[in-house]
């Protein structure tokens, strides 16, 4: 007499024990609320070919509301947020962007072709919260460059800042290798003379153009 | 042959190619988007370019610095015992050795603080712990470390004890000498390398 | 969630203890499938019965689903599983060597030990020759050592090394055992006159 004779349905009772658990886990699979969009290796390149920046002179344009396809989001605190915004902006922080409401909202906003402009004190503060909104899959999320503190400086003639580049970032101000070689620590001024950086500005949009 | 046998057979064959539909799966642990976001709300990540200094005098072992500018910027100009990856070689097999190192903290500095800041959250969405930014990145270097501003008169304590630890530092990197005021309290303990003699040799 | 000591879900300290349990269920399952028999295991080499055959079969293309769903529903992590090295030529010769100790002495290490535990003579003998085998290797292992280490081919897998996916090879192996099941059934019934079932509903 073998095993199998005690309990003919041995077999079959094993199996489907075996099929039961693979599909309750294939049911059970919890997909995480937000994926990256971007693999790692394509958010390298994004940030280092991205130009999904907005120049503060572009501002303009949103502001007297000649552009229509751009939201302006402030993400820095309701205390600096009610001392001085750029108008017509939300107030909405990084973390709370990301809440469910605001993911569908950013969802409807991509399809309808609309620019979300997120900035916060500096263009470092709205750095990281951009780059994750792109992983994401938002490719109308873009950063302001020089952030609030820069379009502070020039809110009364934002066009003209057309000319002035103290917003561009990720370039070097010294030569360092010169100004580190020989110092002169008494003359604390430190001329601090800018090596001339080449800007490839782009050029000023019209109002017809607009958006992203 | 039982026909039960073919049912079991058929099963194993259904199971097995049900496999070959499933998408494929990455194989790295990443952090996920919502606790990326909280990570990156917090300032906590920045180190001051006096902090930085400091950690390169005193020759922390807990601290490795990372540059993510491209080589030929590298070549031209780095600080004291940085590693140079380049933020587009940033996922290649040699960064992630340099960023594994067991209970070392890298620090990841450019140009200025975006690009640093941007490799940051690279580097932390694949899962690496403790890395930080150096806050204003080289420009800021320059600015309060090579090139300290003296404060005011009225500035407090505070301020001239600082200013005199970065003039202390500006020396110690760039071997500048010093016209001495007398009242300069040097901070910082310089222990420059003996020139050796030959007669010395290797170990 | 797994493996469960690798990531630290469990201290290294259980080993011993899940050790025994899987022993435990090993041992019980061998002895159920009727193993400690000789004739089962000789059988495949005389044609009459290849349980053994398809018995291991069934464990390893079961679990080899198994795994690869578990993979993907993140219930283990299958990167993080040790693969022991391939070392081809010794094997080559280790599993010639152990496929004539099969037949000749009717028993395999693991269903040696079960047979004692019911009694056999035989198993008895067997493993005291297993234990006299493993004494003269260890003793002439010093001259062979070479030959031991020779061929290290590293930690990979068949799918490595024929370069397609893990689940793609799930998939052949799959059809791979069904083919020796049918045909293993085609073979028992034509050399045994009196052929006789299971009975399995």
């Amino acid at each position: 007499m073998h095993v199998h004779e005690i309990n003919p349905k041995k077999t079959l009772i094993t199996l489907t024990i075996f099929v039961i658990v693979i599909i309750v886990g294939l049911l059970t699979i919890t997909n995480p609320r937000l994926e990256y969009k971007l693999t790692p290796n394509e958010t390298v390149e994004l940030v280092v070919w991205d130009d999904s920046y907005v120049f503060p002179y572009e501002l303009e344009d949103v502001i007297v509301g000649a552009v229509d396809t751009v939201i302006l989001i402030d993400i820095r605190n309701t205390f600096d947020f009610s001392r001085g915004h750029i108008p017509g902006a939300e107030n909405i922080s990084a973390v709370e962007l990301l809440s469910e409401d605001n993911i569908k909202r950013l969802k409807k906003l991509q399809k309808e072709g609309i620019c979300v402009l997120i900035y916060g004190e500096t263009q470092l503060q709205a750095n990281g919260p951009w780059m994750v909104f792109r992983q994401l899959g938002f490719s109308n999320v873009k950063s302001l460059m020089g952030g609030y503190q820069y379009y502070a400086l020039w809110k009364d003639n934002l066009a003209d800042s057309y000319g002035d580049d103290g917003y561009l970032l990720g370039a070097a101000d010294f030569d360092y290798s010169d100004i580190a070689s020989n110092v002169n620590i008494d003359e604390n001024e430190g001329d601090s003379e800018k090596t001339s950086i080449t800007v490839n500005r782009r050029k000023k949009s019209t109002v017809a153009e607009g958006g992203c | 042959m039982n026909k039960n046998y073919f049912i079991l057979f058929g099963l194993l064959i259904v199971l097995s190619g049900g496999l070959l539909f499933l998408p494929e799966k990455t194989n790295y642990v990443q952090q996920s988007p919502e606790s990326l976001m909280w990570d990156i709300v917090q300032p906590t990540r920045y180190i001051s370019t006096d902090q930085v200094a400091k950690l390169i005098i005193e020759k922390d072992p807990l601290f490795q610095l990372v540059d993510v500018r491209p080589d030929y910027d590298f070549e031209a100009f780095s600080l004291p015992n940085s590693f140079n990856i380049p933020i587009d070689s940033i996922l290649t097999d040699e960064a992630n050795d340099i960023f594994n190192i067991e209970d070392v903290n890298t620090i990841f500095l450019s140009d200025d603080d975006i690009k640093a800041d941007q490799a940051w959250v690279i580097a932390k969405r694949m899962g690496y712990k403790s890395v930080y930014v150096m806050k204003g990145g080289l420009n800021c270097w320059i600015r309060t470390i090579i090139q300290p501003q003296k404060p005011s008169e009225s500035a407090p304590i505070t301020e001239f004890e600082l200013y005199n630890f970065r003039k202390g530092a500006s020396i110690y990197f760039t071997g500048a000498e010093l016209s001495t005021n007398s009242d300069i309290k040097q901070e910082v303990s310089i222990t420059r390398k003996k020139k050796e003699t030959v007669a010395e040799g290797g170990c | 969630m797994g493996p469960l000591i690798p990531l630290g879900q469990i201290s290294s300290g259980w080993d011993f203890i899940i050790a025994l349990i899987i022993g435990i269920a090993f041992g019980f399952i061998l002895e159920a499938s009727g193993f400690s028999s000789s004739r089962n295991i000789t059988g495949v080499f005389y044609g009459y019965n290849f349980v053994v055959l398809r018995f291991f079969f069934t464990a390893v293309i079961v679990a080899m689903i198994g795994l690869e769903y578990f993979d993907y529903m993140g219930w283990i992590d299958l990167n993080m599983i040790y693969i022991l090295p391939t070392y081809l030529s010794p094997m080559i010769v280790g599993a010639i060597i152990m496929g004539v100790g099969f037949i000749i002495g009717g028993f395999c290490p693991g269903t040696s030990y079960t047979a004692i535990a019911i009694g056999k003579l035989d198993a008895i003998v067997f493993t005291l020759g297993l234990f006299l085998g493993i004494f003269i290797f260890s003793e002439i292992f010093p001259y062979i050592e070479d030959f031991y280490y020779s061929g290290n081919m590293g930690n990979i897998t068949i799918s490595e090394v024929l370069g397609i996916s893990n689940k793609l090879f799930t998939f052949i192996f799959v059809i791979i055992a069904v083919i020796a099941f049918y045909v293993t059934w085609l073979i028992e019934k034509k050399v045994r006159k009196t052929i006789n079932p299971y009975k399995f509903e």
